[in-house]
C-alpha cells in the first residue's frame, strides 16, 4: 500500500460558519465528509478504507474552538487541538484523568493537528480521550439541519467506529461538569512504546472521605467494541473502606466484566489478565490525588 | 479536476502554487516547490521525517493538505540556517555526530526548534518527549538528545 499519496480526487471546502458547513454537507451528497485535524481521516484515505468525494474542513469555524469554563461546565470545542487542551491542563488541574490521557495521546506533531472532536467522531474502541471523558460524565453537543441536541457520552458510542452521530451532524463541543471537591482522577494506558495506540487503557474518578470511597466511576478503552463504562465495580466500592484486598476483588470483577478481543496489539487473555492490575494502579493514583493518606 | 490556488510563506519567501485538494503539503513542497530537504518516509504520521513548522509549530506535512497551508507560514530545516550561517541546532547536530545517514535530521531539527521556541531550557526527558514522534534508524538517539541539549543555551527564538 502506498501511503505516500492520496490517490482519489475530492473537492475541498473550508467554511467559516456552521450554517455554511451544514449547507455544504447537504449539497455534496453522501460521500461528503467533515475533516478536522485529518490525523485519522487522511490516514484512512491513504489506506483506502474510505474515499470521500468531498471534504469539508471545520477548522475555520470559531464556534468549534471555544475552551472555557462556563456555568458549572468546562466547554471544549470539538475542533480544539490536543496541544491546546494540554496547555489548559497544565494550568487548570480540575481534570487530571483527561490531562493524563492527553499527555500520552500521539506525539507532538499529532497533538498539534488532532482534535478532541475527531477522536470522538472516529470512535475507535481505543480512543484515548474517551475513558477520561466518560468518568467525568461528559456530554457531546451535535448540530444538523434538524436542530441541536446534547447526548451523554455514555449513550454516544454504539459499536466499533459507530456512534449516535448522523453523517450530516457536526459535533460542536464537549461539556464536562465541574468535579466535586474531593474527587481525584487518573488515566493510564498500556502500549508497546510511549505514544502508541493503547492495548488497553483505564480511567478512574473517585470521591473519597478519609479512607471511604464515597463514589467512583471507571471506564476502560480497547476492552470492548466501545470505550466501556464499567458498571459493577462502582456499586461494589460505594461507601466502603478501601483496602488492598477490596481492590483485588474489584480488579477481578473488572476482568470478568470486560469483553476484549484478540488483535494485532494484544490477546484477549492478556487484556483480561492485565485489566485488574491496571485498574488497581489507576485507582491508587486517583485515590491519592483525591487527598488524604495514600 | 478542481485546482486550488494556494499562497503561503515558505522560509520567509511568499510562494503561490496551484494544487489539487488531494495534494499533501509534503508532496507540494517536494515536487512543486523543490523543497526536497523535507523527507518522505511513512506517509502516515509515524516517523516525523516530513515535519515542518506550520505557523511556528511542528506538524507532519504528510498528514497536512496543501490547501490547509493557505495563508500560513511554513518553515523547513533550510529556513533555519545554511552552510554559511547555520542555526545553533544545525551546528550542534554536526559537532555532536547526531547525523549519520541524515534522513531523519530535517524533521528532528524542526521538532527540536519547535520545542526550544516553547521551552528554551528543556530537560533531557522533555527533549525525548518532544522528538518522540521522530524516528531515527541510525544514531540510537543519544547524540541527538545531547545535540539539542547543547544547542539550547545558544538559541534565541529569533534564530
Ligand atoms: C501517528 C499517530 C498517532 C496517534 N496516536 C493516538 C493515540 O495515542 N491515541 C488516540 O486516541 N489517537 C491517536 N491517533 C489518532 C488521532 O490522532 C486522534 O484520534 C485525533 O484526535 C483525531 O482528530 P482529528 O481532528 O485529526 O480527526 P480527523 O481525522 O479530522 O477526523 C476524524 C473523523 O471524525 C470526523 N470529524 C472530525 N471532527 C468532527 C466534528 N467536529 N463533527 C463531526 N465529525 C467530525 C471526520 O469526518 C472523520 O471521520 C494517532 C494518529 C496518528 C497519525
Ligand atoms: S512521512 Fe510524515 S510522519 Fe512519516
Ligand atoms: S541519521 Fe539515519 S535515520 Fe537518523
Amino acid at each position: 500500500m502506498n501511503t505516500r499519496i492520496l490517490k482519489a480526487e475530492f473537492d475541498y471546502f473550508a467554511p467559516a460558519s456552521i450554517g455554511e458547513a451544514l449547507a455544504l454537507i447537504a449539497q455534496n451528497g453522501p460521500t461528503a465528509r467533515f475533516i478536522a485535524g485529518g490525523t485519522d481521516l487522511l490516514v484512512q484515505m491513504k489506506l483506502e478504507t474510505v474515499a470521500p468525494g468531498c471534504l469539508i474542513s471545520l477548522m475555520k469555524i470559531s464556534e468549534l474552538s471555544v475552551l472555557k469554563r462556563e456555568k458549572g461546565f468546562l466547554r471544549i470545542g470539538a475542533a480544539v487541538t490536543w496541544d491546546r487542551i494540554l496547555a489548559f491542563g497544565s494550568e487548570d488541574r480540575s481534570y487530571p484523568a483527561l490531562d493524563d490521557a492527553v499527555r500520552c495521546l500521539g506525539k507532538v506533531q499529532v497533538r498539534r493537528m488532532g482534535t478532541i472532536g475527531g477522536n470522538l467522531c472516529t470512535a475507535s474502541p481505543a480512543a484515548d480521550s474517551a475513558p477520561a471523558l466518560l468518568v467525568y460524565d461528559s456530554r457531546v453537543r451535535l448540530v444538523s439541519a434538524r436542530g441541536r441536541r446534547t447526548l451523554l457520552l455514555d449513550k454516544y458510542f454504539l459499536g466499533v467506529q459507530q456512534t449516535a452521530r448522523a453523517a450530516d451532524e457536526i459535533m460542536t463541543e464537549i461539556r464536562i461538569p465541574a468535579p466535586r471537591p474531593d474527587v481525584g482522577g487518573a488515566f493510564q494506558k498500556l502500549a508497546r512504546v510511549g505514544a502508541d495506540i493503547s492495548k488497553i487503557s483505564c480511567a478512574v474518578a473517585v470521591e473519597r472521605k478519609g479512607r471511604v470511597c464515597v463514589s467512583c466511576r471507571v471506564a476502560m478503552g480497547a476492552v470492548a467494541p466501545v470505550p466501556l463504562m464499567i458498571r459493577g465495580v462502582p456499586e461494589f466500592l460505594q461507601e466502603k473502606t478501601v483496602t488492598a484486598s477490596l481492590l483485588v476483588t474489584a480488579g477481578r470483577m473488572i476482568s470478568d466484566e470486560i469483553r476484549p478481543i484478540t488483535d494485532v496489539r494484544s490477546t484477549a487473555e492478556y487484556r483480561k489478565q492485565v485489566a485488574g492490575v491496571l485498574f488497581r494502579d489507576v485507582f491508587q493514583k486517583a485515590w491519592t490525588r483525591a487527598g488524604g493518606e495514600p | 479536476m478542481t485546482t486550488y490556488p494556494v499562497r503561503f510563506l515558505l522560509n520567509g519567501t511568499p510562494v503561490e502554487v496551484d494544487v489539487a485538494a488531494q495534494d499533501t503539503l509534503l508532496e507540494t513542497l517536494r515536487n512543486k516547490l523543490w523543497a526536497t530537504e523535507v523527507k518522505n518516509g511513512c506517509g502516515k504520521g509515524d516517523c516525523g521525517c516530513c515535519a515542518v513548522l506550520l505557523d511556528g509549530r511542528a506538524v507532519n506535512s504528510c498528514l497536512t493538505l496543501a490547501v490547509q497551508a493557505n495563508g500560513k507560514e511554513v518553515v523547513t530545516v533550510k529556513g533555519l540556517g545554511n552552510e554559511d550561517d547555520p542555526h545553533p541546532l544545525q551546528e550542534s547536530f554536526i559537532r555532536k555526530g547526531a547525523i549519520q545517514c541524515g534522513f531523519c535530521t530535517a524533521g528532528m531539527i524542526v521538532s527540536a526548534k519547535s520545542l526550544l521556541d516553547e521551552n528554551p531550557r528543556p530537560s533531557p526527558d522533555e527533549i525525548r518527549e518532544a522528538v518522540s514522534g521522530n524516528l531515527c534508524r541510525c544514531t540510537g538517539y543519544k547524540k541527538i538528545i545531547e545535540a539539542i541539549s547543547d544547542a539550547a543555551p545558544k538559541c534565541s527564538p529569533s534564530d
